[in-house]
């Protein structure tokens, strides 16, 4: 079987199980559910292992879609290392969370529960579709049916109206996002009249301009996408979705396209200075931000939210500096450690019966012994600690950042990686501690929790295993060792162009020991009560981080209301007035015309009578007129 | 009056269609002033009949047989529609007075 | 009608002359007198409801007599066809024409004329009445 068809293959499985579902999976008997909903993803999978075995690689044009002129779209598939790789995480990673989910969402009825399927379904089938495209038409496309299932996902118990809402604002932010995608698309087709990716990174050149401009808009996509600020308020909200949703969709592979998107434009990239700049800027300064808000979080999801935020962040961060390789791994390691890190709290909100405040948790290390152990590795891998995943990807990135020769931005967003690294170590440790440790809260729930059943649990193991073995592929943190990821994605996603050397070593121990101790300090404050928290001595701030810096109010009161008071005066001086009148209007009117004409019939013989001779008149001064004529 | 007496007789076609005009006028003028529906009716017979006379001096003018014919045709039909319209009129008067046509105006609006 | 029969005359037309004097003057006059017999004279009460009746009406007529008057100045008359001016206007001269070209209308006038019957008779029935 050729590389063409087995890539087309990776994207029929899950579209045939999405329409297999969608049509008839609600009045099949669930098992056919069960079975169909994870094997595509599974088949995908398979398929791209076939791919990356075969070390394939191709632009495969299937069909031509648009062609006018010199606009041309054909459905091609760009089957690279950078694609594979993405591939390989969101089938694999994305597999195992689909599995997860068959026992997550078991207590749905059958309808939900085929529908449920269906759109995760669909997303890898988006995602995917996004990740293969070989033109701009097809990644817009993928673009946007992503945001379309995340939509659906977020609001899927759509009786709930704060779901209902988290998904609408998620939808929104994403189509402010696909604008920027389209108009950038738009610039890169004016300047090199062409649509894939082949055609316009073959027709680059030196001029910046047009290439900054479209570096921007894009940019605009991917912070949509990738809820960067100032276009992140949707992330956190998006948590009222389900689990495993929160865990394919909002931590390993959903906002993850925003940094395959700087990646895959690396051409254009690498000569838009500004417009990379301005990634590596946003990065930095998101994963400050969403750190700092972490830590006064209560909702064990929303802490995961914004620490996702915040690893994006960190991965814009490395896109941005041109270190693509250790931004792609990061997101690798990111996919590993954060899905545990969600499902295991999955695993616990099922034990809990669906608590998620931290505060009623405590002590739950005892009695969820496997699940606390598997948050415990996703958490040190998070903070960064050897050996664990999370330590090499981000260490490479912040040993990247400290010692690129050429640029003191890399510097100054050291600096903040660094800074946020260490908050990192404080909010999760807090999150661990609060949730596993100390005694149980006396607003328990549940007195005595039992772990999950396996089909959940077997995939939080994997990811386990996965985080605290992955790191080996590429250890160059430490400035020795193995470089797999750096190999694999080097021809497509752009060289590393220096070496990492002592003294990055040296900042990268450093970062991990005082995130470390940050970690342990969490337990001082929170358990044992040692030291005061901070929310006590600084209460300002304590209320600034509570309100999220106060940007969901900021948006409010700009945007919202504005347009709020738009389609108020919309309202009542265009569509009432003239589109309703003018509908109303003609019925009246007719009505009137038919009443008024009415009158001419009076019932009265004598004026039928001189009807008729008017008539006549008529008839006979046109004949006289005619014959004089 | 110049069409009229160019070289002709009393018996010249044109007096005889001046007649008929007048005849039909004054019909006319019954059918659209009058309110008794009987002298309506008369009116409308009266019209018919200056219409026949106008046929039948064409036919002589023109010395051909389709004007007395069509003529013929016509008298048979103004009798019928004579005895309908009469039948009708007194079936109305059996239930009503029927003095001034302008009270037969159910079909109003 | 009876002058109008002898005006028909006149114009040798000698067949309608007749038919004028039987239908008009003798059936329908006789029809009509025989309704005002049953009705009473014509009476018209009170005020005319319509206002602008008699005003319109005299302005159409007076239109429609100018017209005509029009109409007939200036007629010019074409040339007959040559016909036997002795049996012009007769009986039999009608009647060939009558049963050879004009049979159909013929026919039809005489179903119109049976239908007027079946309509007087059925129009005329006392109320209550089955047959």
């Amino acid at each position: 079987m050729s590389a063409s068809t087995v890539a087309l293959l990776i994207l029929l499985f899950p579209a045939a199980g999405a329409i297999l579902l969608a049509g008839r999976g609600w009045r099949l008997p669930r098992i056919v559910t069960v079975i169909v909903g994870p094997a595509v993803v599974w088949g995908s999978f398979v398929a791209t292992l076939v791919l990356f075995s075969n070390k394939a690689s191709g632009d495969f044009t299937y069909w031509t879609w648009i062609k006018s002129g010199s606009f041309e779209v054909p459905f091609n598939l760009l089957v690279d290392n950078l694609s594979i790789f993405m591939c390989l995480v969101i089938t694999g990673v994305g597999g195992l969370i689909v599995t997860y989910a068959v026992g997550y969402m078991e207590k749905e009825d059958d309808p939900s529960y085929a529908r449920f399927f269906t759109y995760m379904d669909v997303f890898v089938f988006s995602m995917l579709l996004l990740v293969l495209a070989g033109n701009f038409i097809f990644l817009i496309i993928g673009w946007a049916l992503v945001g379309l299932s995340s939509y659906f996902l977020i609001g899927f118990w759509y009786h709930r109206r704060s779901a209902v809402l988290a998904a609408r604002k998620a939808f929104v932010m994403n189509v402010i996002g696909d604008v920027g995608m389209i108009l950038g698309t738009f610039v890169l087709f004016v300047t090199f009249h062409a649509t894939t990716y082949k055609g316009v990174f073959l027709g680059i050149h030196g001029d910046t301009t047009s290439l900054e401009l479209a570096a921007f808009l894009l940019l605009v996509g991917a912070v949509a996408k990738s809820a960067q600020i100032p276009l992140h308020t949707w992330l956190p909200d998006a948590m009222e979705g389900p689990t495993p949703v929160s865990a394919l969709i909002h931590a390993a592979t959903m906002v993850t396209a925003g940094v395959y998107l700087v990646g895959r434009m690396h051409p254009i990239y690498d000569l838009a200075v500004y417009a990379h700049g301005a990634v590596a800027i946003v990065g930095a300064v998101t994963a400050l931000f969403a750190a700092t808000i972490a830590i006064v979080q209560t909702d064990i999801k929303r802490v995961l939210a914004y620490s996702t935020m915040s690893q994006i962040g960190y991965m814009f961060l490395a896109v941005g500096i041109g270190a693509y390789t250790a931004g792609f791994f990061h997101l690798l390691s990111h996919a590993f450690f954060k899905a545990l890190l969600f499902m295991a709290a999955g695993n616990v909100i099922h034990a809990m019966h669906d608590e998620q405040d931290m505060r009623k948790y405590g002590g739950l290390l005892t009695q969820l012994p496997r699940t606390s152990w598997s948050f415990l590795i996703g958490s040190l891998s998070l903070v960064g600690v050897i050996p664990f995943v999370g330590f090499f990807s981000k260490e490479q990135i912040l040993g990247s950042a400290f010692s690129k020769p050429d640029a003191s931005l890399a510097l100054a967003v050291w600096v903040f990686g660094f800074v946020t690294a260490l908050v990192t170590g404080f909010y999760t440790g807090r999150m661990w501690w609060m949730s596993f440790a100390g005694k149980p809260s006396p607003q328990r729930p549940v007195e005595h929790p039992h772990e999950a059943p396996p089909v959940m649990l077997v995939p939080v193991l994997i990811l386990a295993v996965l985080a605290t073995i992955g790191g080996f592929i590429q250890t160059r943190a430490l400035g020795f060792g193995p470089h797999l990821v750096d190999d694999f994605l080097q021809a497509a996603a752009g060289k590393q162009s220096w070496e990492g050397g002592a003294s990055e070593v040296i900042a990268t121990l450093v970062t991990m020991i005082v995130a470390t101790v940050l970690f342990i300090a969490a337990y001082r404050i929170y358990i044992q009560h040692a030291w005061k928290p901070w929310s006590a001595v600084v209460p300002w701030a304590q209320r600034l981080l509570e309100r999220k810096y106060y940007f969901d109010e900021i948006y409010d009161a700009v945007f919202v209301r504005t347009m709020d008071g738009l389609a108020r005066v919309g309202l009542r001086n265009v569509e009432l007035p003239i589109i309703d009148g003018v509908v109303e209007g003609t019925g009246v009117f007719a009505e009137g015309a038919a009443h008024n004409l009415s009158l001419t019939q009076s019932g009265y013989f004598r004026n039928y009578v001189l009807v008729f001779v008017a008539g006549a008149v008529v008839v006979a001064f046109l004949l006289l007129a005619r014959v004089g004529s | 009056m110049s069409g009229f007496s160019a070289g002709g007789s009393q018996l010249d076609t044109s007096w005889f269609l001046l007649l008929a005009a007048v005849l039909f006028i004054l019909g006319t003028i019954g059918v659209l002033v009058r309110r008794n529906p009987l002298v309506i009716l008369i009116c409308i017979e009266l019209m018919l009949n200056a219409a026949n006379l106008t046929l039948v001096a064409f036919s002589r003018q023109l010395q051909n047989y389709e004007g007395q014919l069509f003529a013929l045709m016509s008298m048979t039909v103004a009798a019928a529609e004579a005895v309908v319209g009469l039948a009708i009129l007194v079936d109305i008067f059996r239930h009503r007075d029927a003095e001034d046509i302008d009270d037969l105006s159910e079909l109003k609006g | 009608m009876v002058a109008l029969s002898v005006l028909f005359l006149l114009l040798s037309a000698q067949f309608v002359f007749v038919a004028q004097v039987i239908v008009y003057a003798g059936a329908v006059m006789v029809l009509f007198l025989f309704v005002i017999a049953l009705m009473g004279p014509a009476k018209e009460i009170g005020r005319s409801r319509l206002r602008f009746q008699t005003s319109l009406s005299a302005l159409f007529v007076l239109a429609l007599f100018g017209l005509l008057w029009a109409m007939l100045q200036g007629v010019q008359y074409r040339q007959p066809e040559q016909t036997d001016l002795n049996a012009f206007g007769t009986v039999q001269w009608i009647g060939v024409y009558l049963f050879t070209n004009y049979l159909y209308p013929f026919e039809l006038t005489s179903i119109l004329l049976l239908v007027a019957a079946i309509g007087a008779i059925y129009l005329s029935r006392k109320e209550g009445d089955e047959r």
